[in-house]
C-alpha cells in the first residue's frame, strides 16, 4: 500500500507495540496529543498510559529512563520532539548508553528516535542535522532513511536491535513522499547501504532527503547523457563500507552530497574510506556537496543558500564528469 | 517485621523547635519544619489522590502534604495572625546531634585565601541511635561489611603505595555506615548503583573485595576486563547493579528507568542510587527526582552531604540548610540522618525501601557526614580546617557502631568481635592475593564488544513478560495538523 514517510514509521512502531509487550515508548506530548508531528497518534488509545508515558520536558531524563528499563529487559522507543534537542542528553547518551556494552557487558536495546533536517524554515533550533554527534560515539547505531520503504523496516530493525539506535526522521520527508509499503511485516537490515538508482558515469553516496534530490538531478543529468548512480547509506553508523568501495570502483568518479555542515561531516570520512581502499579506482577528485560551516539560519532565502539544492548537484555532477 | 519508623513522639528524637531559619525572601510560602512534627508519615496519604500520572498504582500520590497541625510547638500554624498562606513541611529528622558550624572563605595575614570553620566544634560525640528494625545478627552482618570496607580501602591504598594501581583511589573513609546499610536494606530483587565511595555498597550486595581490587589495578580478571576502573562495573544479571559513570546525577534517571521498567513487567522493586552534595548540584539531579516523582517510582536516593566536593564546601553548592528540604519542591518526602549512624541509615533506608515495594513512590534521604580524606589518594585535602576532621573523628561510624554492638547492645564479645575483625582481615589478605596475581589484559583485548551482536546476550523482560492491555481503538492513519509542514 501507498503510504507517507510519517506513517511508515508510525506504522512500524505500532505494528511492534502490538507484537512484543516489552516494547513503550516514551517523550513529551507523546500520549493524548500524539506528538508533535502526530507520530504517535492514537497511540495511547491502544497501549494505554502505561505504554504510551508523556514526560516532563527532560531529555536526560528520558533518556536515562529509558536506558534503565533497557537494563530489565525493555524496548523503549523515546521521542525527541526535535532532534535538535538531543544534545541536552548528550551526556547520558554519550557515556552512559554508548559505551555501557563495551564497558561492562550490558545490552542497551533502546531506540531514540525523532525529526530532523531543514528545508522547512525552521531556523537555526528546529533544522539540524546531529547525526555526526553519535556516529562518533561507538556503540551507537545511527540510522537515516529516504524512503517509507525503508523508514518502517528500519525502526522495527531498530527496535528489534539489541544495541542503542538513533532514529533521524527527516521531516521535510514525512508527509511529502509516499512509497510502496508492503503489508507483511519485513525489516530492513541496519547496517547496509542500497544503490537506489543504478548508473555508470558517476556516484552519488548520500541518505535520507538529499536521496531525493540525488534523483531529481538524476533525471535531468541523464536527458545530457550523464547516468548518474545513487548510493543511499540508510545507515551512516556503522557505515557499509563495501557498498561505499563497490559503487567507486564501478563508476570511478564521486560525489559525496549531505545536508549537516561541511567540516567534520560525514563526506570526510567517507573520502577516508575510499582513500585506504578504492584510491587506484578514482579517476577525478571527490566532491562534497553539503551544508555551509554555520548555523543553519532561519529566513527562507539564507535557509536556501545554507543547504545543499539541486543545482549544485547537477553542476558539481557535469563538472565531474567532465573531469 | 512490623515497621513505623519514623519517631512518634517528640521526646523519641531530637528536638529542633520551630524554624531555625527565617525565610530569606519576604512573602516565602513555604517553612520547612526540620523536627519531625508528624507522626510517622512518609506519604502515606489516605486520601485518593486526583493524580493520575502514568502506572500509578493504589495508594500512591503527593507524598509531601502540608502538614495541617504542627505537634513541635504549634508556633507556626497554618491559621494564624497573617499567615494563612504559610505552609508547613515536615522533614523528619533522625539525628541525636546537629552539628552547628559554617565553613567560609577568609584571608589570612599573610594575604592567603583559606577555608575557615566556626561553631560549636566541641559537642559531645551522640551515641548510636536506637534501630527500629535491626536485629542482632543484622547489626553485627552491617558492622562486618562496615569493616570489610575499610579494610579493603586500607588493604587499596597500600596497593597504591606499591605502584600496583593504576590511576588514583578513592576512599569512603568516615561514610562507611552509609554505604554499607542503606545497601542492607535492599531486597534481593532490588536495584542499586553506587557511587566511587560507596566501594562497600557493592561488598553488601555479594561483590567480592577482588573485584573492586582488580578494577583498581586494571587487570584482565576485573569486572570490566580492565576496560573500565574503580567502582564502574555492573551486574544487570544476579546482583542488579548498575554501572556508574564518572559524571554525577546522571544515575538518578537511569535508575528510576529501571524501577519504570520493573513496574510494567508487574513489580514494585526500590531503586537506590546515591549523589553527593556536590553533584546534587547538577542539572541531570533534577531531572532525574522529578521524573521517579512524577512517574511515582520507587527510587531511594541517598543523598550524601559529606561536607567537601573534591575541594568546594558544601556552603558554595548549595544555599538551603539542608538537602533534605529539596524533597518538598519535588512533592516527595525526606529525611535527614547521620550518616555515621548505621541504625539511622539503615532504618531509613529501609523505610523507603518498604515505600518502594507498595508502590508509593519515591523518597529522599540525606545523610550528613564528612569525607575523611582528600578527593582521592593524591589530594591530602589541605584545604579542609584541621578541626572539622578532629570533629568528625570523634565521630567515626565504625569505632562507635562497635562500642555500641559491644558495650552497649552486648552482642559482640570482645572476643568475638577481635575473632570478626581476624576473619576480615584473612578475607582482605586472601582477596588482595588473588587480586594482584591475575594478569593485565591483552592488548589486543582493547578490542570488541562495541556492540551487542551474534547472540552475545539475550534479552528478555525480568520480572516476566509485560502484561499489557490494549484499548480497543484500531490502527488509522493519522491526518492531523503539524508543526513545520
Amino acid at each position: 500500500m501507498q503510504l507517507t514517510y510519517l506513517e511508515a514509521i508510525r506504522q512500524g512502531i505500532w505494528e511492534e507495540m502490538e507484537r512484543d509487550p516489552t516494547v513503550f515508548c516514551l517523550g513529551e506530548d507523546i500520549g493524548i496529543y500524539g506528538g508533535a508531528f502526530k507520530v504517535t497518534d492514537g497511540f495511547i488509545d491502544r497501549f494505554g498510559p502505561e505504554r504510551v508515558i508523556d514526560t516532563p520536558i527532560a531529555e536526560s531524563a528520558i533518556v536515562g529512563a529509558a536506558f534503565g528499563a533497557s537494563l530489565t529487559g525493555m524496548r523503549p522507543v523515546a521521542e525527541f520532539q526535535f532532534m535538535d534537542f538531543i544534545p541536552c542528553a548528550m551526556n547520558q547518551i554519550s557515556n552512559m548508553v554508548a559505551k555501557t556494552h563495551y564497558l561492562w557487558g550490558a545490552p542497551a536495546p533502546l531506540v531514540l528516535r525523532g525529526p530532523s533536517g531543514g528545508y522547512v524554515h525552521g531556523g537555526p533550533f528546529h533544522s539540524q542535522n546531529p547525526e555526526m554527534w553519535f556516529v562518533h560515539n561507538p556503540g551507537l547505531k545511527v540510522i537515516c532513511p529516504a524512503t517509507p520503504y525503508d523508514a518502517k523496516g528500519l525502526i522495527k530493525a531498530a527496535i528489534r536491535d539489541n544495541n542503542p539506535c538513533v532514529f533521524f526522521e527527516h521531516k521535510y520527508l514525512y508527509r511529502r513522499i509516499k512509497g510502496e509499503v508492503p503489508t507483511d511485516d519485513y525489516v530492513v537490515p541496519i547496517g547496509k547501504a542500497q544503490v537506489a538508482r543504478e548508473g555508470k558515469d558517476l556516484s552519488i553516496i548520500t541518505y535520507a532527503a538529499m536521496v531525493h534530490i540525488a534523483f531529481e538531478a538524476a533525471e535531468i543529468l541523464s536527458e545530457e547523457g550523464i547516468d548518474l548512480e545513487i548510493l543511499d547509506l540508510r545507515t551512516v553508523s556503522p557505515l557499509d563500507r563495501d557498498a561505499i568501495v563497490a559503487t567507486v570502483k564501478k563508476t570511478n568518479k564521486v560525489i559525496i552530497l549531505h545536508e549537516h555542515s561541511r567540516t567534520g561531516g560525514l563526506a570526510g570520512e567517507i573520502t577516508a574510506i575510499i582513500n585506504e581502499e578504492a584510491f587506484d579506482d578514482l579517476d577525478g577528485p571527490i566532491v562534497r556537496i553539503a551544508g555551509l560551516d554555520s548555523a543553519i539560519p532561519f529566513s527562507p532565502p539564507q535557509e536556501h543558500h545554507y543547504l545543499p539544492k539541486l543545482e549544485d548537484v547537477v553542476r558539481e555532477s557535469r563538472r565531474l564528469k567532465a573531469y | 517485621m512490623a515497621r513505623a519508623l519514623w519517631p512518634s513522639r517528640m521526646d523519641d528524637c531530637a528536638t529542633e523547635k520551630a524554624i531555625r531559619k527565617p525565610s530569606r525572601f519576604p512573602g516565602s510560602r513555604v517553612t520547612i519544619n526540620r523536627a519531625p512534627a508528624a507522626p510517622p508519615d512518609m506519604g502515606n496519604n489516605k486520601k485518593k489522590s486526583k493524580h493520575s500520572s502514568n502506572g500509578h498504582r493504589g495508594g500512591g500520590g503527593a507524598p509531601v502534604r502540608p502538614v495541617e497541625r504542627s505537634s513541635s510547638g504549634g508556633n507556626h500554624s497554618k491559621k494564624g495572625k497573617g499567615s494563612s498562606n504559610l505552609r508547613t513541611y515536615s522533614i523528619p529528622d533522625f539525628r541525636l546531634e546537629h552539628p552547628d558550624f559554617t565553613v567560609h572563605q577568609s584571608t589570612d595575614k599573610n594575604g592567603h585565601v583559606r577555608y575557615e570553620v566556626t561553631g560549636d566544634l566541641d559537642a559531645a560525640v551522640p551515641p548510636i541511635r536506637e534501630s527500629k528494625c535491626l536485629d542482632q545478627q543484622q547489626a553485627v552482618q552491617i558492622y562486618r561489611y562496615m569493616m570489610l570496607n575499610r579494610k579493603m580501602e586500607m588493604a587499596l591504598e597500600n596497593l597504591y603505595k606499591q605502584g600496583k594501581v593504576v590511576g588514583g583511589v578513592y576512599f569512603g573513609l568516615g561514610q562507611e555506615a552509609c554505604s554499607c546499610a542503606s545497601a542492607y536494606a535492599l531486597d534481593k530483587d532490588d536495584w542499586f548503583a553506587p557511587m566511587i565511595r560507596n566501594q562497600g555498597s557493592l561488598l553488601v550486595r555479594g561483590f567480592r573485595a577482588r573485584d573492586t581490587m582488580m578494577q583498581y589495578m586494571a587487570k584482565a580478571d576485573s569486572p570490566t576486563h580492565g576496560r573500565d576502573g574503580t567502582s564502574h562495573f555492573g551486574d544487570i544479571e544476579k546482583r542488579n547493579m548498575v554501572s556508574p559513570i564518572s559524571m554525577l546525577g546522571d544515575l538518578i534517571p537511569v535508575m528510576s528507568g529501571v524501577a519504570l521498567g520493573a513496574r510494567l513487567q508487574g513489580r514494585n522493586i526500590a531503586v537506590m542510587t546515591y549523589i553527593g552534595d556536590g553533584g546534587q548540584s547538577t542539572g541531570v539531579t533534577y531531572e532525574g527526582i522529578n521524573f521517579a516523582a512524577v512517574q511515582n517510582l520507587g527510587l531511594v536516593l541517598i543523598v550524601e552531604s559529606n561536607e567537601w566536593a573534591y575541594s568546594t564546601p558544601s556552603e558554595m553548592q548549595y544555599r538551603c540548610k539542608d538537602l533534605a528540604e529539596r524533597a518538598v519542591g519535588y512533592g516527595i518526602p525526606g529525611v535527614i540522618v547521620d550518616g555515621t549512624d548505621a541504625c539511622q541509615v539503615y532504618d531509613a533506608a529501609r523505610e523507603a525501601v518498604e515505600r518502594a515495594h507498595r508502590g508509593e513512590g519515591p523518597t529522599l534521604i540525606e545523610a550528613k557526614m564528612m569525607r575523611m580524606k582528600g578527593h582521592a589518594i593524591h589530594d591530602s585535602a589541605s584545604y579542609v580546617p584541621r578541626p572539622l576532621f578532629d570533629f568528625w573523628k570523634k565521630r567515626d561510624p565504625i569505632a562507635r557502631f562497635e562500642n555500641y554492638l559491644v558495650c552497649k547492645k552486648k552482642w559482640l564479645t570482645g572476643k568475638e568481635n577481635a575473632e570478626l575483625v581476624a576473619e576480615v582481615e584473612r578475607v582482605i589478605e586472601e582477596e588482595r592475593e588473588v587480586a594482584v596475581n591475575s594478569p593485565m589484559p591483552t592488548p589486543e583485548s582493547a578490542e570488541g564488544g562495541v556492540y551487542c551482536e551474534n547472540g552475545c546476550h539475550e534479552i528478555k523482560p525480568k520480572y516476566g513478560r509485560p502484561k499489557a492491555k490494549k484499548g480497543t481503538a484500531a490502527y488509522k492513519e493519522t491526518e492531523a495538523a503539524v508543526h513545520l509542514k
